[in-house]
């Protein structure tokens, strides 16, 4: 019996990929897939859905966001007091209650990506030990897919080959790493400055050519020889980095640097916002901006890509692997604070916080998000982000929208926040407005291809049917707020922000191939050090009730 | 005449009546009080489905018959009117209420009065834990008025408690008074392990016949027979609530604490012949 067809007909669609910028065009589906429309006149859909007036695009991709895993979790536990004053999300007969707050349960989490048009999230830092972990929790984040990045950046093992100079080692261990954790990507956070925070009280990698004690090896080499290693292994996404200095005033060198180390082998520096203050060391009041330089480096390497970590107002929970970073922010806010040692991979660290528009320093960090979206001329190499909840939560992508597509609305917020803003960064000497074509970019099509996910972020024959389609309102944030329909895999989820069937979502993740004759040396290694034996610790796919292996080779 | 419910269904899933209050059914007819929609586990089903529905909805009173140990949320968020549950209650009864009255003839779950804010509670039988407690994440748990339990309860009564009287007949738990901030807790029975932990003020009585192992961040003090507890004891004496002539001729030790918090909280012991 054939599959049945869905057609939606006569939406004004966004497809970057194809070049189709807000052109009506029917979209036809079949088991899951776009497909493409019959050659026979005669064949009719099974089920039509009238997309007239309304805008088509392909289902939003949040690449860097924390939404699983034991950070998470500390993060919910730790903020009892937000999730009691949280509108509640209740229960239908089709859905689970959850809570919301900074850091929303897990179902909650999944049913609010949806209900905002996003079909696809990437947990953005996971120590491999707690691959487990986080695969339970997918399992229970429904509506979209899911995958996760590996923490690599201060993995005592990789550390080791580089000192050795065994860049062979280290490319098969990263092989081996990412296929056992069912990860996506390698992930790099502060390298080598998690590791010497975890030898010593308050340590941490002052620039790239630090050296981290016992192991010997840089920042610099770190990044130089995972970034190699992950362009060898021919990753769909090479290498996904966190730059030393987070937060710090003049860390734009670092950044700069960093970029710089990569030589050429393609990397993507992740909330870049966070990355680029201008100053002295230690000294706010000589903090500003310095987008500006870092755009143009940016613009001029073509081997760079982005995604902003944009600061928006208000309270959440900062969650991060750099664990001296989740030190910093407690002493500044006097809050509660979480630090953990995941044995030979990472650290993390934990802080509630408040971003005040009253504030130089967070209004500052608002305006340099915004300038990175406005200053990169290739909307391709920068995404949309927030590093949900570090710079706020992903519920925030709407009002981001209206802030690039409405100047007129952004220099009206530029006016409530703190003046000083207006000296120094360039915010207000920008006149760019996004159109609904880049933006679409900036939030599917462009984070698809940076992940090298071929199926996603487009519109064409053979592309997974994850497709939002939008009410168009001159307010934008209305607009992206509360779409009028959310397909996900060819199923009508979403009505109006009202999940009506969710399903399930996939696990994404890659199995590169690798020596396996490295397993060996892994084997004495996990059993001389870690606290789980070596057969233990790969995740079978069978653990994965649905899944995607993402192909390397790009 | 009272607004009749009897509970007719045999599930073990959780039911929940929610909203389902003097003052709302008040304007409603029968048949739309029938319609009223109310959870089954994550079903919304009507209330018909699992009550049979009688009585009049406009003299502010509801009966509930039955055993409704498997009932959650009967009068939470009540304003006014009165409930009387004959038998036995499930979890969170006259939860966050503002006033009213709500009487169990039988015993009830956990979090019976949690968040409280006004309004007399009375369950003849038993309570579970956190009586009169805040739920995770509040900064206050009853902020005002009574909160009677027959029978013995569970741990953490009283948690953070901002104000109002929480009165045990039997014995509780432990963590009586828990971070208490304000307010008065009688316990005439046996108590727990560390009652009055965190307390910042407000008053603890433990009436129980073995005296309990306080904390030694509590400091003895004087020794009285305070007015405070002979009005209250008239006061509960007037909501039907039994006590032992004994009490209300002894004399009290007062211990001061807890001093890991403020230490500005009382604990009251009887003083008994040794």
């Amino acid at each position: 019996m054939p599959s049945s067809r869905f057609k939606i007909s006569g939406g004004t669609l966004y497809d970057p990929v194809h070049g189709i910028d807000g052109q009506v065009r029917d979209l036809w589906i079949q088991d899951g897939k776009i497909v493409a429309a019959p050659t026979d006149p005669q064949v009719r859909a099974d089920k039509t859905l009238d997309a007239a007036g309304m805008v088509v695009m392909p289902g939003g991709i949040d690449m860097h966001c924390h939404i699983a895993g034991p950070k998470v979790n500390v993060a919910r536990k730790m903020r009892p007091e937000e999730k009691r004053l949280a509108p509640k999300v209740l229960r239908t007969a089709t859905t689970h209650g959850g809570t919301m707050g900074s850091v929303p349960s897990t179902f909650a989490t999944g049913y609010k990506y949806a209900g905002m048009g996003y079909t696809t999230a990437f947990d953005a830092a996971i120590p491999p030990l707690a691959a487990r972990h986080v695969h339970e929790e997918f399992d229970d984040t429904p509506c979209i897919d899911k995958g996760f990045y590996v923490l690599v950046g201060n993995n005592h093992y990789i550390m080791r080959a580089i000192q050795e100079q065994e860049p062979e080692r280290l490319k098969a261990f990263l092989g081996w790493l990412l296929s056992s954790a069912k990860g996506y990507a390698p992930k790099m956070v502060n390298p080598g400055g998690v590791e010497v925070w975890k030898q010593r009280q308050g340590g941490n990698v002052s620039n790239l050519d630090s050296v981290v004690e016992h192991f010997n090896v840089t920042p610099r080499q770190i990044i130089r020889s995972v970034a190699q290693a992950a362009e060898e292994l021919k990753l769909p996404h090479r290498v996904h980095i966190h730059a030393n200095n987070l937060g710090l005033p003049g860390n734009w060198t670092t950044t700069l640097e960093t970029m710089q180390a990569l030589e050429g082998h393609g990397g993507h520096l992740t909330h870049i916002q966070f990355h680029s203050y201008g100053g002295g060391a230690g000294d706010e009041d000589t903090f500003n901006s310095k987008a500006v330089q870092l755009a143009e480096y940016v613009n001029s390497h073509p081997n760079i890509t982005i995604d902003v970590g944009q600061v928006m107002f208000g309270h959440t929970t900062s969650m991060t692997g750099d664990g001296p970073l989740g030190y910093y922010l407690s002493n500044i806010y006097k809050s509660k604070w979480f630090s953990s040692d995941t044995e030979m991979e990472a650290g993390c660290g934990i802080a509630p916080i408040e971003y005040k528009n009253k504030s130089l320093i967070h209004s500052l960090q608002w305006a340099i998000g915004l300038e990175w979206y406005l200053l990169v001329e290739d909307p391709w190499r920068v995404v949309m982000s927030t590093d949900h909840p570090n710079g706020g939560s992903f519920l925030a992508y709407p009002q981001i929208v209206r802030l690039l597509m409405d100047r007129t609305w952004r220099n009206d917020v530029l006016k409530t926040v703190s003046p000083l803003v207006r000296k120094r960064s360039a915010l207000a000497n920008l006149d760019r407005e996004y159109s609904l074509y880049e933006i679409c970019i900036i939030t599917r099509s462009g984070p698809a291809r940076i992940l090298g996910l071929k199926n996603k972020g487009h519109l064409g024959p053979g592309a997974d049917a994850d497709i939002t389609i939008y009410t168009p309102h001159d307010n934008k944030e209305t607009m992206f707020e509360l779409p009028r329909y959310v397909i996900k895999s060819g199923e009508v989820i979403v009505e109006l922000g009202e999940v009506r069937d969710p399903v399930r979502g996939k696990t994404l993740h890659v199995a590169p191939d690798y020596d396996h004759g490295v397993e060996a040396d892994i084997a004495q290694w996990f059993e001389k050090y870690y606290s789980i034996r070596f057969r233990n610790y790969p995740v079978t796919e069978d653990y994965m009730r649905q899944h995607e292996t993402i192909a390397c080779g790009g | 005449m009272p607004l009749r419910l009897v509970y007719k269904a045999q599930t073990s899933v959780p039911v929940e009546v929610e909203g389902l209050v003097p003052s709302f059914v008040r304007e409603q007819s029968l048949a739309e009080t029938e319609r009223f929609e109310i959870f089954h586990g994550n079903e919304k089903l009507p209330l018909a489905e699992f009550f049979s529905v009688s009585g009049s909805p406009g003299d502010e009173r509801i009966d509930f018959e039955g055993n409704l140990a498997g009932v959650h949320w009967i009068g939470a968020g009540m304003s006014e009117g009165v409930v009387h549950v004959a038998g036995d209650a499930g979890r969170h009864v006259g939860s966050e209420m503002t006033g009213g009255e709500i009487h169990v003839s039988g015993n009830a779950g956990d979090w019976v009065g949690g968040e409280m804010h006004g309004g007399l509670i009375h369950v003849r039988g038993r309570a579970g834990h956190l009586v009169g407690s805040a739920y995770r994440g509040s900064a206050r748990g009853m902020t005002g008025g009574t909160i009677l339990i027959g029978g013995e309860v569970g741990n953490e009564i009283g948690h953070t408690m901002r104000r109002g009287l929480l009165a045990v007949g039997g014995g509780c738990g432990d963590f009586v008074g828990l971070n208490m901030i304000a307010g008065t807790i009688f316990v005439f029975g046996p108590c727990g392990i560390r009652p009055g932990a965190g307390m910042r003020r407000g008053t603890i009585g433990l009436f129980g016949s073995t005296p309990p192992k306080l904390l030694p961040t509590f400091r003895p003090g004087s020794r009285d027979k305070p007015l405070v507890l002979q009005l209250l004891f008239r006061q509960l004496r007037k909501l039907d609530f039994p006590l032992d002539d004994a009490l209300v001729n002894a004399e009290y030790r007062m211990y001061h604490g807890d001093m890991v918090a403020t230490g500005r909280g009382e604990l009251l012991l009887p003083e008994r012949a040794t």
